[in-house]
């Protein structure tokens, strides 16, 4: 996903620009091809996540739109009241961009685990959060990204994750589009954790039951008409590699409130049992309920309640 | 006294000379504060000049240039000396001087804190310190790169270099040697409960500053030929400037004491008050 992004958005930066790319010191082996490419475009501020959201900001009121990445929590978190006054209060057109999201850097321990974030950026005002499945939806997201002019955070995985969408024709910005359908409910989901929604599918197939799965990649733009159809139809499951506090769920469960909604929903979301426990992203994924039996369990709750 | 401004603005507009400005600014940060019971007069009274001397000799910024794509850039960092740089500006003519009169009021234009919104002149809102400078290290980098005009001033307090980010950005500015930014810091020695030597020692000071790369001059911050002076000077490096001031400078009860970060002159201070500055001749 990271080198899609890097790689799409070089493509960009090539013919525009007012590209203009900012990294917290990371991205080895993945900024290179960009730095040397388009060397005006590049800007290492070194480790200092709070000056470098600060500076962006500053860029952006030039003009520029700025991309900045770094991993985890660091380009959040870390500078999370620059975010807040300098970027959103301003309004300034800077792209955040987190690779690592959830357990992707499941060994390396929970300071490197992407988990409140999503909360913490619905929280903020002019934000607006991106988050896709694939490789597929990060090159679509990051071409949209470019040419959009509002704050905005970009959650991506780090490499390797299936394409799960490569048959869906997309249409952007905010359509919600079933990966697989069905008529006995939906679970959504944002992010690679789809891989395991999918995987939770064919457990719910063997009970009888049809479900729709659907990719959430547009989460502050959401498609009303879609939720409203699917609550409509059946229970609702969201699934996500991030706490079970304020994040992708949390918004489905609002949204679905104010659209004066019944149907039953389930939120699937990390429990943050042991934060110290360590391990690879699957294993973590399935110590804190994420993995495709505790999925199928969901949806089969719903039904039963 | 006659200066040799940097820039003569595209159209005669508001002339006033530094000095004058600084004084008639006083009175209005005296009458503001009274007024709204708000706290920072003896903030806004030690950054005034370094102000007045900004939007009258240094920058091209006039209302007529606000959003001018090369303009000098003033970013007020200590964004709680809000009632200095309204004051400036509004004697400057950026926007009505009736606005002073509702600071800080229910459905006001201005509050306490700088703000940028429907603010004429105001680059960036500020009040939580340690932003202005990252944010300003971002406009000079970008106009550096795209060799676009313009000038990047950001007025810190001093107490705000107890923020980590003052001094990532001074490592930063450094290394991509962002000879267009200058920070101007307001040196009045005292910041929210105590001195700053009592507080988080800063000194030696200046020397810090040369350290991280920096072109460091220190000047009297209420002697405007000497700002000036500092301000015109060219440099190769980023410019950082401390400007030794008195916190609550121009009035005998404010000066140098912790009290009148937080206390509002009342009618009688008030009147005291804007007798000793009328007393001074600029």
């Amino acid at each position: 996903m990271r080198d899609t992004f890097i790689k799409t958005l070089l493509a960009q930066a090539k013919t525009n620009p007012e590209i203009v790319f900012i990294t917290g010191d990371l991205g080895f082996g993945v900024i290179e091809d960009f730095q040397k490419t388009v060397p005006d475009q590049f800007i290492n501020a070194g480790v200092s996540e709070q000056a470098m959201m600060g500076m962006a900001a500053g860029i952006a009121s030039t003009g520029k739109r700025v991309f900045v990445y770094s991993i985890g929590n660091f380009p959040t978190l870390r500078c999370l009241e620059q975010i807040r006054n300098d970027v959103c209060l301003m309004n300034n057109p800077v792209v955040i961009v987190s690779v690592g999201a959830g357990y992707s850097y499941g060994s390396q321990g929970y300071t490197h685990h992407a988990l409140e974030d999503i909360a913490v950026m619905r929280a903020l005002p002019n934000m607006n959060i991106y988050i896709p499945a694939d490789s597929i939806e990060s090159k679509k997201i990051t071409e949209y990204l470019c040419e959009s002019n509002s704050p905005s955070y970009l959650r991506l995985g780090r490499s390797g994750e299936p394409d799960i969408t490569r048959h869906l024709n997309t249409s952007m910005p905010n359509k919600i589009i079933d990966i697989i359908e069905g008529e006995d409910g939906t679970i959504l989901f944002v992010g690679p954790i789809g891989i395991r929604v999918l995987a939770a599918e064919k457990i719910i197939r063997k009970h009888g039951k049809k479900v729709s799965i659907a990719s959430v990649p547009f989460v502050s733009d959401l498609d009303l008409e879609y939720l409203a159809a699917a609550a409509n139809k059946g229970p609702i499951v969201t699934v996500e590699e991030h706490s079970n506090r304020g994040g992708f769920g949390s918004l489905i469960l609002e949204t679905l409130n104010s659209l004066g909604t019944t149907c039953k929903v389930k939120v699937v979301a990390s429990k943050q049992l042991n934060l110290s426990e360590i391990g690879s992203q699957s294993f973590l994924q399935n110590q804190n309920g994420l993995d495709e039996d505790s999925i199928a369990n969901a949806y089969m709750a719903c039904l039963e309640s | 006294m006659e200066f040799m401004s940097k820039k003569s603005p595209g159209k005669v507009e508001n002339l006033i000379p530094s000095e004058v400005l600084a004084q008639r600014a006083r009175i209005e940060i005296l009458r503001m504060t009274s007024k709204s019971k708000a706290s920072h007069v003896g903030s806004s009274l030690s950054v005034v000049d370094i102000l007045s001397v900004l939007y009258s000799e240094v920058t091209n910024i006039s209302p007529s240039t606000v959003t001018a794509f090369d303009r000098d850039i003033v970013i007020l960092s200590k964004g709680h000396a809000a009632a200095a740089i309204y004051s400036v500006l509004a004697l400057k003519d950026f926007f009505s001087l009736e606005w002073l009169n509702n600071y800080c009021a229910d459905g006001a234009q201005l509050g306490g804190h700088v703000t940028s919104k429907n603010v004429p002149g105001v680059e960036l809102s500020t009040g939580s310190l340690g932003h202005g400078l990252p944010y300003g290290m971002g406009i000079a980098i970008s106009r550096k790169r795209s060799k676009s005009d313009g000038e990047v001033y950001v007025v810190m307090s001093d107490g705000e270099c107890d923020e980590g980010t003052t001094w990532e950005s001074a490592l930063i500015a450094n290394h991509y040697k962002l000879n267009n930014l200058t920070v101007i810091i307001d040196r009045n020695k005292i910041q929210s409960l105590d001195f700053t030597e009592s507080t988080i020692a800063l000194e030696p000071f200046t020397q810090k500053w040369e350290a991280f790369g920096w072109d460091v001059l220190e000047v009297d911050g209420h002697c405007h030929k000497s700002l000036l002076e500092s301000l015109q000077k060219p440099s190769v490096k980023p410019k950082c400037i401390v400007a030794n001031t008195t916190k609550g400078k121009g009035v005998d009860f404010m000066e140098n004491s912790v009290l009148w970060h937080y206390k509002s002159p009342n009618e009688n201070e008030l009147d005291k008050a804007i007798a000793q500055v009328k007393k001074k001749t600029p």
